[in-house]
């Protein structure tokens, strides 16, 4: 029952995510976005609270399911990692949009399972936002999607670590774009952006996603692409020793105490 | 600096505020209150620089917003120039009206960066970590050990880069980055390991190895699909804004009693205790005079460039209203906050020492 019940609170999460994620496309099929001149805001505002609901949801319960006294420490230690990553990332701009968090949490996510590998996404952007001052609106956006990056790391299987690997880079080249192309998605409506890229509620589908390709292609394309360069580089170089390395911890860190 | 919780209340409000105004008059001065919030938030430090950050924001998205829509939206009536129409993107009227739209967007962007920019200013991390709720507890004992363990590991890198250097290695490329990660690494998780070692001597597995108890789970999945029924009855069916308003309460009720369940069992130890004061109260109520006030007086918060350029109305009572807003700054004024005499600090298990 408790498995069933993890199991819709997690499709329940992601749909609300998705869901609130995908608004701006759902437009033409939406009359009850407002996104009118008077008050722009408000729908971005409302999707971010019900991100930010569904992030602490899913918090909730992937914390009762995974965090032991083992975990808790190892969690803590592998955040503070890639929030130190997180910090040099800030002082020192790296190229683009790279960021050497990504491949640290595909790791990790890929080693110890898809709740941990969510709870290092979200804990990792959630602990650097506070540690470089980062808070605001926009970060259970990238909550949301840091988590799904380190869920997604747990579920790659392949026969053969050589595959395995192969499997790896190609996740680390998807999220470096899919991270742009989700967190592009929530400003895009309020966005200031010619009318060949501007959002507008009265086109259909087709047209609509046409002129978010191009708003994507002309102000995030290259930013993502050094992201996603950046996460396959890392993880052909990390990837191996690291997840060599955790795996010895993993176990170690399987000690029990006898009773008595 | 005010609490967390105060700080919190008056960053979401002018969050609102920002999203609310359109009239440029009503946003400029919110802008200078938030400022004001930013800036006494930087003199705290000792030998920290006057903010201009917040203002070098502004000054930079005030004008790329005016030029972008300027150049972009070919609407309204008072033309100033006309850009040649085989220029692609560009081409068309440039005009008064759309110079002004997009210089009010650019306004707004600044009084929200600005806004959570003056939050993270005056408030220090662990500030932050007291908002966790208690049903987090986990969550907030890995994040107290991440920030914890943060200034170690930043030692830990440069020790391991001069140890390296003396060896004769020097960082050229990514690669060069493995003989530095992977020592960090290991040392990281031998510390992790002792850690752990005595968490679980201390007993903290027992707590650790308990599960969400049948009935949050049973909450929090009825919590979730209320607010996605709600959301969708918002999004397709206007008609029934009502209902669906009803149906995303319904699952923040949910929501909150499955946060209370799982955060009832859970007592909270602190160290050092922060008093709520009056300074506190005092910044949630201006908080609240903004809101209310905001709400009453809409219709003039209400204001279009076009078709044709008008001055905006400014209204006293609004303008009132949001130098409200400016309570922390006068709560630092008269004498800041303090943390209050350990009282009541009743300790339990690990989650108060880590």
């Amino acid at each position: 029952m408790r498995r069933y019940l993890a199991s819709a609170i997690y499709a329940l999460g992601a749909a609300i995510g998705v869901l609130v994620l995908l608004y701006p496309l759902l437009g033409p099929l939406s009359p009850g976005i407002s996104l009118g001149e008077s008050q722009p805001w408000s729908t971005p505002l409302l999707t971010a609270g019900m991100l930010g609901l569904s992030v602490l949801a899913l918090l909730l319960e992937a914390q009762g399911q995974t965090l032991s006294a083992k975990a808790i420490a190892m969690l803590g230690v592998l955040v503070a990692l890639t929030s130190v990553l997180r910090f040099i990332e800030v002082a020192m701009p790296l190229p683009g949009g790279f960021s050497p968090i990504f491949a640290v949490i595909i790791i990790a996510g890929h080693v110890f399972g898809a709740r941990f590998g969510f709870l290092m996404g979200t804990f990792s952007l959630l602990t650097s936002a506070v540690i470089t001052g980062g808070v605001g609106p926009w970060l259970p956006f990238q909550m949301f999607a840091a988590g799904w990056v380190g869920l997604t790391s747990g579920w790659v299987r392949c026969k053969g670590r050589g595959w395995e690997r192969y499997a790896l880079y190609g996740l680390g080249a998807i999220w470096g774009f899919l991270y742009g192309i989700v967190i592009n998605l929530y400003f895009w409506p309020i966005a200031m952006a010619p009318q060949e890229q501007a959002w507008d509620r009265g086109l259909g589908l087709g047209e609509m996603l046409g002129r978010y390709a191009t708003f994507y292609a002309a102000t995030s394309l290259a930013w993502d692409v050094a992201r996603a360069v950046g996460n396959v580089a890392l993880l052909a170089i990390l990837a191996a020793p690291m997840a060599k390395v955790l795996l010895r911890f993993r176990q170690r860190f399987r000690f029990e105490v006898a009773d008595g | 600096m005010a609490d967390a919780r105060a700080m919190l209340v008056w960053a979401l409000t002018t969050l609102l505020a920002a999203s609310y105004s359109r009239n440029p008059l009503h946003s400029l001065l919110l802008l200078l209150v938030v400022w004001c919030v930013y800036a006494s938030g930087a003199s705290r430090a000792k030998g920290e620089r006057l903010p201009f950050g917040l203002a070098g924001f502004a000054l930079v998205a005030v004008p790329f917003g005016a030029v972008l829509n300027g150049l972009t939206s070919h609407v309204g009536a008072t033309l100033l120039f006309r850009v040649p129409a085989w220029v692609p993107l560009l081409g068309g009227d440039v005009t008064l009206e759309a110079l002004v739209f997009g210089a009010i967007n650019g306004l707004n962007l600044a009084i929200v960066f600005g806004g959570f920019a003056a939050f993270n200013r005056a408030l220090s991390a662990r500030d932050v970590l007291h908002l966790t709720p208690k049903a987090f507890k986990e969550s907030g004992v890995v994040i107290a050990i991440a920030m914890s363990f943060v200034p170690q590991a930043v030692r830990n890198l440069q020790r391991i880069r001069e140890a390296q250097a003396v060896r004769g290695h020097r960082v050229e490329g990514l690669r060069d980055w493995l003989p530095i990660v992977t020592p960090l690494l290991v040392g990281a998780l031998e510390r992790a390991l002792a850690l752990a070692e005595a968490m679980v001597a201390r007993g903290y597995a027992t707590v650790g190895k308990r599960d969400l108890q049948s009935r949050v789970h049973v909450l929090l999945a009825a919590g979730l699909l209320a607010l996605l029924s709600g959301w969708l009855c918002y999004l397709l069916l206007p008609q029934a804004r009502t209902a669906s308003m009803v149906v995303l309460a319904a699952g923040l009720v949910l929501l909150g009693a499955s946060l209370y369940l799982a955060g009832h069992s859970v007592e909270h130890t602190v160290y050092r205790r922060w008093a709520w004061t009056v300074g506190d109260t005092a910044v949630v109520l201006g908080c609240l005079v903004t809101l209310v006030v905001l709400v009453w007086r809409r219709s003039v918060l209400d204001y279009s460039p076009y078709p044709q350029l008008a001055w905006p109305r400014f209204d006293a009572m609004v303008g009132l209203a949001l130098m409200a807003l400016l309570a922390p700054v006068l709560y630092l004024a008269i004498g800041g906050r303090r943390p209050a005499e350990a009282k009541d600090s009743r300790t339990h298990g690990v989650a108060g020492g880590s």
